[in-house]
């Protein structure tokens, strides 16, 4: 077996000894002059920037129900629950677990109406696993503009052109919009009646020949969010999403 | 026995106390005899020993636990943040501790030699606190002023390695075992040139006693002045005793889990621990006594403020180290004993030696 040699080093005093107390004592005295850097947390907070991920808030007069959190939410915490409005009736508003909830901030980026936000809230510890799942009441938060999450999707040339998701042209914002095959249709105008921002209309394209109006819908681009409630709900799978060019 | 010392003092309010005691004895039963016992020199002798050892034993003790918390405040602030918090500037944080500590299970594993393993401590300790009563804080704070204290408190200062090895051979376990022999190796390398630097200040005070060497400097000069060489050499040889950070290769915790002290928990950890920052305690003593004139200071204070306030300097310097410092290896920290500091010791001996002969000391 070799002997192991260790090389041979000389050591430099000022490297090894000097150097490092001198670093040391300038940072003492830095540190004695000013505070530390530590925050004590319950008596001292820091300052919390805008969009900081905290817990998901729910502005209940914005939210259209479209299901678009419920489908985007990785850790499916999100769940479509009947609540009772007095403006508006039965409606299905989001309800949030946050035992899993992993503060992605997804529902707030995907929600059309930026209903969905994010809060900085971050002190959510409770007793039950129960007192997690926050309800659309509970969830409820103010509506101020730091808390939402405005992403556009956009490619590189679009960038360039400083043009964030919208289109060049018609400079109408690019989205997913649903389009309808003719020939599987049969007018049964559920897509009108789950359609969340009232983009569905029907109209009548003729008559057949028992003399009954053939029904087919029309979708307003202007309105449509983009959701695929339409196409969730379409007995013959007749809907699909035409996608951005 | 100095008259103004605190062995009078506490011999006044023992004597007081029996007294007291005595009274109703003498003046009320009419037992003369029994109240007689009570003032006996030898019962009032033995009283004052036992009060006057607890009081340096508290004084020791707290100034100890003070090193703790000035070591976790610096260090704080060394790294940017805050330190010790519980109480008045963390001061209770020690204590808070030591109460943990004090409340938790004792474990003693099944394999360990049980009596060498509960000894062991208990010598450390002992060792560490005996330090205490040697090294005298002031002209009239102290317990035992020996004609060769100096020779008494290195006797005592050397022995806490057996305790280590000890220590680690009884837990049976290869990492305590590796602690305790590093232990000793470092002990064998640092016991010379720390005796040699002080031979040097030896012969320049003329006697072994601290009150002498305090007595010496105080006429001329502090001996860090003529000896630094020597200053630098027991500092950086008692750093490496009491087993500090550069130097802590025994309880290296990157590489040996604990150390030595690895298979103790609970209280026992807590006052292994507190006898290290007593060793401290003595090691910055000691460099205080023989270089830094001891209570020498101007007479606005007490003189036992003075010593306190050069020990907690020097252990300040200690920390420093501590802060800046990595960790030397084994191959490295012998290498620097034996052929760095043996020799600056023994250049640090000859410069002493021509001081005294040329007639400046």
């Amino acid at each position: 077996m070799a002997e192991h040699k260790a090389p041979k080093k000389r050591l430099k005093p000022v490297g090894i000894l000097l150097r490092p107390m001198a670093v040391v004592a300038r940072e003492t005295i830095r540190t004695t002059v000013n505070k530390p850097n530590t925050i004590q947390y319950p008596w001292e907070r820091l300052v919390i920037p805008d969009g900081y991920r905290g817990r998901p808030g729910l502005v209940m007069d914005k939210c259209i129900g479209c299901h678009m959190c419920e489908k985007i939410c990785p850790t499916t915490c999100i769940e479509m629950v009947e609540v009772e409005l007095p403006d508006k009736g039965k409606v299905e508003r989001p309800q949030v677990n946050l035992g899993r909830c992993m503060m992605c901030g997804y529902c707030a980026e995907v929600c059309p109406k930026n209903a969905m936000l994010v809060t900085p809230e971050y002190e959510l510890a409770e007793f039950t696993r129960q007192d997690l799942i926050y309800d659309p009441f509970r969830l409820q938060y103010e509506d101020r503009p730091g808390l939402h999450v405005d992403v556009y999707e956009a490619t590189p040339a679009m960038v360039k052109q400083g043009l964030y998701g919208v289109d060049r042209k018609t400079g109408k914002e690019i989205r997913d919009y649903p389009e309808v095959a003719d020939a599987k249709c049969i007018g049964c105008s559920k897509c009108e009646k789950v359609c969340p921002a009232d983009a569905v209309q029907m109209y009548e394209k003729g008559k057949n020949e028992k003399g009954k109006p053939i029904k087919r819908p029309k979708f307003d681009p202007e309105k449509c969010v983009g959701c695929e409630q339409c196409l969730d709900n379409c007995p013959k799978d007749a809907i699909s999403m035409k996608e951005v060019k | 026995m100095d008259a103004n010392g605190l062995y009078q003092f506490v011999y006044g309010i023992a004597l007081w106390l029996m007294q007291v005691i005595a009274w109703p004895f003498n003046n009320l039963l009419g037992w003369e005899s029994v109240g007689g016992w009570f003032v006996s020199p030898g019962v009032v002798d033995f009283l004052t020993t036992l009060l006057a050892a607890l009081i340096v034993f508290f004084v020791g003790f707290l100034i100890s636990i003070t090193f703790i918390w000035q070591e976790r405040k610096t260090l704080g602030r060394l790294m940017d943040r805050r330190g010790t918090q519980v109480g008045f500037l963390g001061l209770f944080q020690n204590f808070a501790d030591g109460l943990k500590t004090f409340i938790k299970e004792h474990i003693i594993p099944d394999e360990v030699d049980k009596q060498l393993f509960n000894l062991a401590p208990v010598l450390l300790i002992a060792m560490s606190c005996l330090m205490m009563c040697l090294i005298p804080l002031g002209p009239a704070f102290y317990l035992a002023n020996l004609p060769a204290g100096l020779l008494v408190v290195f006797a005592v200062f050397s022995l806490a390695p057996f305790a280590i090895l000890m220590a680690g051979w009884s837990s049976n376990n290869k990492y305590t075992v590796m602690g305790g022999m590093r232990a000793a190796a470092q002990l064998i390398a640092y016991e010379v040139p720390i005796l040699l630097s002080v031979a040097a200040v030896v012969v320049l005070a003329g006697s072994l006693n601290f009150f002498d060497i305090v007595a010496v400097q105080q006429d001329t000069v502090w001996f860090i002045i003529p000896l630094i060489i020597g200053f630098i050499v027991f500092l950086i040889s008692a750093i490496a005793e009491v087993e500090r950070i550069p130097f802590d290769l025994p309880e290296a915790e990157a590489e040996l889990v604990e150390g030595w002290m690895t298979e103790y928990g609970g209280f026992r950890w807590g006052l292994i621990m507190l006898s290290e920052y007593v060793r401290g305690f003595a090691a910055s003593g000691l460099i205080v006594l023989l270089f830094l004139g001891g209570w020498d200071g101007p007479s606005f204070i007490w003189p036992e403020i003075w010593t306190m306030l050069k020990m907690f300097m020097v252990f300040g310097l200690f920390i420093w180290i501590r802060g800046a410092l990595f960790r030397v290896t084994t191959k490295q920290i012998l290498s620097l004993g034996w052929t760095k500091l043996m020799p600056l010791a023994l250049v640090n001996l000859g410069i002493a030696i021509a001081l005294k002969m040329g007639g400046w000391f």
